[in-house]
């Protein structure tokens, strides 16, 4: 028996010292009674005699201490040995701890990387998102004019600087094939705003930001060691694109991801070019670098009131715009925060079960040690002493669980990386410091959580009372908290459940949808094209036109078109329209979803036509002032409206024939009315999960000069993949192809997001209903073993086996019974938390619920079944012989 | 005169302490009566220094400590001497002579 010793107890040590000290004094009163004193005065002055107990008490507790480092120390011994003496236990234990760390790890490295940590730039949080914007209209056309990006630059005083990028997929023709490249044309003051320099070379000279003056290109890492297999001599080569040769000044570093993942090219936009002085051009992305200490709200007020002084100097092109300002950071988390948090939740729930099945375990054993740590109190151990030899065993345990649970982080962040390609930032996902830290504090509050209760309530009572009572002599074992701990996690379990439940149904309710449009056996595919040729209109449209034809001829293909946007992929392109022939009524705006699709659209996506003509290609005239600009010719353009246009705006006049104007953009002009001439069927354009809103098609197969094409084949659609790139290739050499992907993929990469979390809380709701399973027939084995003695008298006495059987699944099942009821109520709250998430199903539903509860029911119930069965199979004899 | 613990030799205490027990097992406040008697009241120890000096000989296991009761019926804290308390003794007992009779011997010759 090892004597305990701690810093800081007060008893039984202090109360030793005290009796040992009062019968000195006592003795010393006896004297002085005997010398003839008065028991008082005997009394004063042997108290006095005896000096200040309580400093010399301080001195008998020094003599004892021991350095708490040592203390520790020898628990931790103490600790592991206990442990490894009961394997099972500490197994079971250290992997259901390491589960629940593990997968918490797991996800708070994402929110960690995605959600805490800045952009990784300088100062990220210097960096905003600007964006301009027509009040009246919902667009994501939020790009800037090169000269209205240069005016805010110029007339605000809250950014350091402001720059814009936008990209385009290009051909590289200096190798062999030509390869896709992806490139961003950037305006001056990029490397600034970002704070990055080339980690080879060097940023662009003013030269090469003019117009006319030397081509010169920044490479990305990745395209670097692609394409030059990481030569540092790469610099100063020669690289072909557009038809031009332009040199490489420099390489960027390889953690500059922005402003695209993707981007491989850097390519300055001169300023002063002839095509960059139209101010109702759309081109850049734009992001600015505030000004140290500058606020939000301070960057937003400036740059209104620049816009509206540029409004009042421009009224055309100006006076209806107003600026858009966020951090870039929150741009680029977009919506998945409400997502991250959510699963963050979810695993933290899932940890609670973890835990607490552990408590469950560590009172059972608590039970079984009480003879021990009786033993232990009454050989001088305090209480307190006691506790933290527990705790610490705890610790062990804890410690374990987390370093197992770290192995388990780093492939579950594996997994989320691949589950999540789409997600932000998720490349930056990984295991460092503080994922190690976070992992360590959650053992230590898992130790707390887990051992703290077990600890204090093993040691309570007083040691006579447990040393008198054996184990032997206990017939009663209700063991209520037991019981209580297992309706908890049964509760939380049903929660996490009902969540996923909910999540699944939404899921499928989106698979059922018809959209109005039939997505099955369409390969989608890009060709590289250049904002360029956009000045030649008519050149453009017959270039597409030529490429769908080419396709529509392949032997395998039923019909090909083309699309500025994907249908069913999640995008909004709002524009303010006018009815040409109809009244001038200010407050009836008529605002819809514009798309540009080619004629043959309608066939190849099985929109059904409702009444008029199909679309017609327009007709083309050179622009008088600029013999480069090649546009409509006034009066050629036609378009088709949705049912739901019809239908919302124009209902009961005669719209075919009528002409729509764009009002705002730069695109289409004002005076480039489309005529209406025909009526299609509802689909769903914006998104599989949006209802189909009011939508415009303008028969236009520009003005995206590298739009989605479209085909219909008749067969698997990837087994055309290689055909379709061979042809594109005998009529466009020049040209690279690719993403050559099914409509179907897609479809559902765009819901990969609503895939990931309905995967991974489904994957936590069903660890959780393990956890609570185990939970269900650990604590109903123990209670078992316990009433051993008393079943066995029973079956002794003439009960059933089938009676035994049933009062013990009763006594499962009630308890479980009784979580689901709480858990029901949990779910609903929790269901409110996923109801923006939700798709096609009310969070209250109760189909879901009743399935959820009656799951959680059947899965408890055979958890409860084996043990009952056992206990009915005691052999009485050999029981009642035991004892 | 008597003498007190600050005049007696550092360690001095310990022995006579461990020499005391030899007697049979005896409380704290026996130990303190037994020193004075013996020492026709020269020797005066404080209980301030005499309990640190009981419960340092017990953590170094030279002392062995029970309870039991006083010969007035009183539960008191019995000090007994170990085994390994009993080879400190010598040892310490063997190192005072010598160094007694040297201190003597100087103290003589020099007379």
């Amino acid at each position: 028996m090892p004597s305990w010793k701690f810093p800081f107890r007060k008893s039984p040590l202090d109360r030793q010292f005290d009796s040992e000290l009062r019968f000195h004094i006592e003795k010393l009163t006896e004297e002085n009674i005997a010398a003839g004193m008065t028991p008082e005065e005997a009394r004063r002055r042997a108290t006095l005699e005896f000096g200040g107990a309580e400093r010399f008490k301080e001195e008998l507790r020094d003599v004892h201490r021991v350095p708490i480092l040592e203390a520790t120390l020898k628990n931790f011994q103490w600790a592991v040995r206990f442990l490894r003496k009961s394997p099972s236990f500490s197994i079971v234990v250290i992997l259901t701890l390491a589960l629940g760390i593990g997968a918490n790890s797991a996800v708070f490295s994402a929110i960690d990387a995605i959600l805490l940590r800045p952009l990784p730039f300088p100062d990220g949080e210097q960096l905003m998102s600007l964006h301009q914007y027509n009040p009246k209209v919902k667009s994501p056309q939020a790009r800037l004019a090169p000269l209205r990006l240069e005016d805010w630059n110029r007339m605000n005083f809250t950014f350091q600087a402001i720059t814009g990028y936008y990209t385009e997929d290009v051909s590289e023709t200096s190798g062999e094939l030509p390869e896709k490249v992806t490139a961003a044309f950037v305006a001056p003051r990029f490397l600034q705003v970002w704070g990055v320099s080339p980690r080879l070379g060097r940023g662009f000279t003013p030269e090469e930001e003019h117009f006319g003056g030397p081509n010169a290109v920044l490479m990305s890492d990745r395209f670097w060691r692609r394409r030059f297999g990481a030569d540092p001599g790469a610099v100063g080569k020669k690289l072909r694109t557009f038809g031009l040769s332009v040199s490489v000044v420099g390489v960027m570093p390889a953690s500059f991801l922005f402003p695209e993942r993707e981007a491989d090219l850097w390519i300055p936009v001169p300023l002063d070019a002839p095509y960059s002085q139209d101010r109702g051009s759309t081109w850049y992305i734009t992001v600015g670098r505030l000004k140290p200490g500058v606020t939000l709200e301070q960057a937003r007020a400036n740059l209104i009131t620049v816009q509206a002084q540029l409004g009042k100097q421009y009224p055309k092109t100006d006076a209806d715009l107003t600026v858009g300002i966020e951090p870039l950071k929150e741009k680029t988390i977009g919506g998945v925060r409400g997502s991250l948090w959510m699963l963050f939740g979810a695993v933290s729930l899932l940890l609670l079960i973890a835990c607490t099945n552990i408590v469950a375990l560590l009172l059972a054993r608590a039970a079984q040690r009480r003879h021990e740590i009786s033993v232990r109190i009454s050989l001088g151990a305090s209480r307190v002493v006691v506790i933290w030899q527990l705790l610490t065993e705890s610790f062990v345990l804890a410690v374990a669980g987390a370093l197992i649970g770290l192995v388990v982080a780093g492939a579950a962040s594996n997994v989320f990386r691949s589950l999540a390609k789409g997600l932000p930032r998720v490349e930056e996902i990984h295991l460092d410091g503080r994922i190690v830290l976070y992992t360590l504090a959650c053992s230590v509050l898992a130790t707390l959580l887990c051992g703290l209760f077990p600890a204090i309530r093993g040691t309570r009572g007083t040691l006579s009372g447990a040393l008198s009572q054996g184990s032997r002599t206990q017939v009663s074992a209700g063991a209520p908290l037991q019981w209580f701990l297992v309706g908890v996690q049964v509760a939380l379990a049903v929660t996490l459940l009902g969540g996923a439940g909910l999540l699944l149904r939404s899921f499928q309710a989106l698979g059922r949808v018809s959209p109005g449009f039939d997505a099955t056996r369409i390969l989608t595919l890009h060709i590289s094209g250049s904002w360029g040729e956009t000045a030649d209109m008519k050149g453009l449209t017959q270039r597409i036109n030529r490429t769908i034809e080419a396709l529509r001829n392949t032997p395998g293909v039923e019909a090909a078109a083309s699309s500025a946007e994907l249908p069913g992929v999640p995008t909004q392109y709002q524009t303010e329209l006018k009815f040409v022939e109809g009244q001038t009524d200010l407050d009836h705006k008529i605002v819809a979803e514009s798309r540009f699709v080619s004629p043959g659209y309608f066939s190849t996506m099985h929109i059904p036509q409702l009444a008029g003509d199909p679309c017609r290609d327009p007709k083309f005239v050179t622009d008088s002032s600029n013999p480069n600009q090649v546009r409509f010719e006034a009066g050629s353009v036609t378009a088709l409206v949705n049912h739901s246009f019809a239908d919302t705006y124009l209902p009961g006049s005669k719209i075919i024939g009528g002409h729509l104007q764009v009002l705002g953009n730069a695109f289409l002009r004002a005076d480039d009315a489309g005529e209406i001439v025909g009526i299609v069927g509802d689909a769903r354009e914006e998104g599989l999960n949006h209802e189909p809103g009011p939508t415009v098609y303008w028969c236009i197969s520009a003005p995206d000069p590298d739009p989605h094409y479209l085909i219909r084949t008749s067969m698997e659609p990837t087994l055309l993949a290689e055909t379709m790139r061979q042809t594109i290739h005998q009529i466009e050499p020049a040209r690279s192809v690719f993403d050559i992907v099914p409509l179907e993929t897609h479809l559902s990469d765009a819901f990969a997001e609503n895939r990931l979390r309905t995967i991974l809380l489904t994957f936590f709701a069903a660890t959780a209903v393990s956890l609570a399973c185990i939970g269900l027939y650990g604590t109903l084995s123990y209670s078992i073993t316990l009433r051993r003695r008393e079943v066995g008298l029973r079956l002794a006495l003439g009960a059933l086996r089938s009676q035994i059987v049933k009062q013990f699944l009763w006594q499962g099942l009630a308890v479980t019974i009784v979580g689901c009821a709480v858990g029901w109520g949990l779910a609903a709250a929790f269901a409110r938390v996923l109801s923006e998430m939700l798709y096609g199903i009310s969070p209250t539903d109760v189909t879901t619920f009743v399935s959820v509860v009656l799951l959680m029911l059947l899965v408890a119930a055979l958890a409860a079944l084996l043990p009952s069965i056992r206990a009915s199979q005691v052999e009485p004899m050999q029981v009642l012989r035991e004892e | 005169m008597p003498i007190e613990k600050s005049d007696l030799l550092q360690g001095t205490l310990d022995m006579l302490i461990l020499k005391i027990v030899t007697l049979g097992p005896i409380h704290g406040y026996g130990i303190s009566q037994r020193l004075r008697q013996i020492s026709r009241e020269v020797l005066l120890v404080q209980q301030g220094s005499l309990y640190p000096a009981l419960h340092r000989l017990e953590k170094r296991g030279w002392l062995a400590a029970e309870w039991g009761e006083s010969e007035n019926g009183r539960q008191a804290k019995f000090y007994k001497l170990s085994p390994k308390g009993r080879r400190q003794l010598d040892k310490e007992e063997s190192n005072w002579n010598r160094l007694a009779e040297a201190v003597a011997r100087i103290l003589q010759t020099a007379q």
